[in-house]
């Protein structure tokens, strides 16, 4: 396995290969969706969630060879956490953001995804790890819940962005092409509770999970997970309370993935 | 020989163009009876509110002048005009090119009243099938539509002939559908009951607004639009109440002063759970203190910003033409339509104005 990233393109291994092109496809939805948008010819279509579409079969190839590789979920470092929560807000795209994915979601998505996988295909952790002889079902589960439930929150923090671009573009009266695509204001402030509470359940349930195992879990790995939980069960009462108002909620959505995302580096060590 | 003789809302005014309008029922007997004509192989009738257009096939190929002459002598008969109507009454004449080039900028919306339209796409649609169903198209008639169809699809997905609203109303709509998505659970509070704030108040009850109320300082007036609309008529010191159950409010008072003020509606927001408020400021001088604007989730716009919004999607959709001529001519040429006659030059500043609150 390749300890370097820099390593030409034919010698490879094909996993990473295959990773190379779904950032690829990711990459150039983005730039053909920013040019469209940039000159105004940007077009509701079924045809922009092609790249999305091809990207994520990559990730799913590369992910299929890494847990044949490994005979287990391959989320046995940094790098495939990073390609895994990738592939899960992809897929929480095109399963939950049903309703907006026409409307640019896809657009606001597809960078965060690129830049996870290049930071995965550029980072040095990318190990490799011999085969497991058994697997723990728990842990298993515990890890990959708890990934999709940070792709929740992933989505949350990309519905913030598009909920603060639409609400300034309103109050300051910048009627253009972008304000066009975007989703109505309301429903974005929706979007954006229905996603939190859909991380809340899923984190709950994977470290409901962790107690079912066996396996001694590091005091930092399980400290930074209940704290992540806490931070978006106090975001979700404040949304459900309507402490705050419907911009500071997608401010908090945006800024409170930067804690899931700090803690990934713990939880992964 | 492809044929076109028609008249629309730039040459004949309103008055004739009634007259002149084919009923429905009426179009397929029309069709049949010119194709009756001498020389005369296909036809369609296209009959809407802003045109009349008689569209053929003509057997002989030098025969435009002799042909046209002929659909006005039937258009004229047809409908029973006077000498002095006769005289009085201008079609365009057009064959070849000119003719299949119209039909393309038709059908993309280049010729409409409110340039974009989409309308009427489908009414050419419709009366082409009608036709069609008929038996009165062919070969040539056949093949001219259904291009033209397919330009009217190119023009609108290439370009932005379609961007943006074009009048105060329908800038009103296209906001109140970003803030609220659909307008369905949306209730309307009228503060005065000047015309326009009718005409945007109307707009969004079209569009799908639930129920409107109205307030003014003459009662029996706010009963009278209330029947109108089939809302509800408030009395003016009882608005203030309905601030909290609606999702718009449309001002337009004749009051020297700010009727609607941050200290009125900061309080109103708590209770509103998070729903927004979009305020339509329609009075001169303004109702809506503009501080308003600085409260969460409170979208505020006056007159100006709203005529603002509509100059620029006039602007956007003029700039749109340029290239949608473009496209026409690359396909008059893809399509065979031979180029002698060369496109008649695009002068925007002759298109006629859209009136101020005309939905497109």
């Amino acid at each position: 396995m390749c300890d370097s990233s820099f390593v030409p393109i034919f010698i490879m291994e094909p996993s990473r290969i295959l990773l190379l092109l779904a950032t690829l496809a990711f990459i150039g939805g983005v730039i053909h969706a920013v040019i469209a948008l940039r000159a105004g010819r940007w077009q509701e279509s079924r045809w922009h969630l092609a790249p999305m579409a091809l990207g994520f079969a990559f990730q799913s190839a590369f992910l299929y060879l890494r847990g044949e590789q490994h005979g287990r979920c391959p989320l046995t470092n940094f790098f495939e956490v990073l390609i895994f929560i990738g592939w899960c807000i992809v897929l929480l795209y095109f399963l939950i953001g049903a309703a907006y994915r026409l409307s640019l979601l896809g657009v606001f998505t597809a960078p965060l995804v690129a830049t996870l996988q290049i930071l995965a295909l550029l980072s040095p952790f990318d190990k490799a790890i011999a085969a497991r002889s058994k697997v723990n079902p728990w842990l298993e589960m515990h890890a990959s819940v708890a990934l999709i439930a940070y792709a929740a929150f992933a989505l949350a923090c990309i519905t913030g962005v598009m909920y603060l671009i639409q609400d300034y573009l309103l109050k300051h009266r910048r009627i253009h092409a972008l304000f066009h695509q975007l989703p109505p204001i309301h429903d974005l402030a929706k979007a954006i509770r229905r996603m939190v509470l859909l991380g809340v359940i899923l984190l709950s349930l994977a470290l409901a999970f962790s107690f079912k195992i066996n396996v001694p879990i590091t005091n930092s790995k399980m400290i930074f997970s209940w704290c992540v939980l806490t931070l978006y069960v106090v975001i979700l009462l404040l949304m459900w309370l309507r402490a705050l108002s419907a911009r500071q909620t997608a401010w908090l959505a945006v800024l409170g993935y930067l804690l899931p995302l700090a803690s990934l580096w713990i939880v992964t060590k | 020989m492809l044929l076109c003789l028609g008249l629309n809302h730039r040459t004949t005014p309103i008055e004739l163009r009634e007259r002149l309008a084919f009923a429905e029922s009426k179009v397929p007997v029309a069709a049949q009876e010119i194709r009756a004509l001498p020389g005369f192989e296909e036809s369609v009738v296209l009959s809407t509110c802003n045109r009349v257009e008689i569209y053929t096939a003509h057997g002989m190929e030098n025969a435009s002048q002799q042909g046209l002459s002929a659909l006005f002598d039937y258009l004229t008969v047809h409908f029973q005009l006077t000498p002095e109507q006769r005289e009085a009454l201008i079609c365009y004449r057009l064959s070849h090119a000119d003719a299949a080039r119209h039909l393309f900028r038709v059908v993309g919306g280049l010729d409409s009243m409110v340039l974009g339209e989409t309308e009427i796409f489908g009414q050419v649609k419709a009366a082409y099938t009608l036709a069609l169903k008929n038996g009165t198209t062919g070969r040539a008639l056949n093949k001219l539509f259904q291009r033209a169809f397919s330009v009217g699809k190119q023009v609108r997905n290439d370009t932005t002939i379609q961007r943006g609203s074009t009048s105060v109303g329908s800038v009103a709509v296209e906001l109140a559908e970003k803030i609220f998505g659909h307008l369905r659970d949306c209730h309307v509070l009228l503060i005065g009951a000047g015309e326009m704030s009718r005409v945007c108040a109307q707009s969004l009850l079209s569009r799908g607004a639930r129920s409107v109320f109205i307030s003014n300082r003459n009662y029996d007036r706010a009963v009278e639009l209330a029947k109108e609309m089939k809302g509800e008529a408030l009395r003016f010191e009882e608005w203030e109440k309905a601030v909290n159950d609606v999702d718009i409010i449309i001002s337009s008072t004749s009051a020297p002063h700010f009727v609607v003020t941050p200290e009125l509606i900061q309080p109103m927001m708590h209770k509103r759970r998070g729903r927004p408020l979009f305020i339509i400021d329609i009075a001169v001088p303004r109702d809506v203190d503009p501080r308003v604007n600085e409260i969460e989730e409170v979208y505020l716009y006056d007159v100006d910003a709203l005529q603002s919004i509509a100059d620029d999607g006039r602007r956007e959709r003029q700039r749109a033409l340029v290239k949608c001529e473009e496209i026409i001519e690359e396909q008059l040429r893809k399509f065979g339509y031979h180029e002698e006659s060369s496109p008649a030059p695009v002068d925007i500043s002759t298109l006629p104005p859209t009136p101020l609150n005309l939905e497109p």
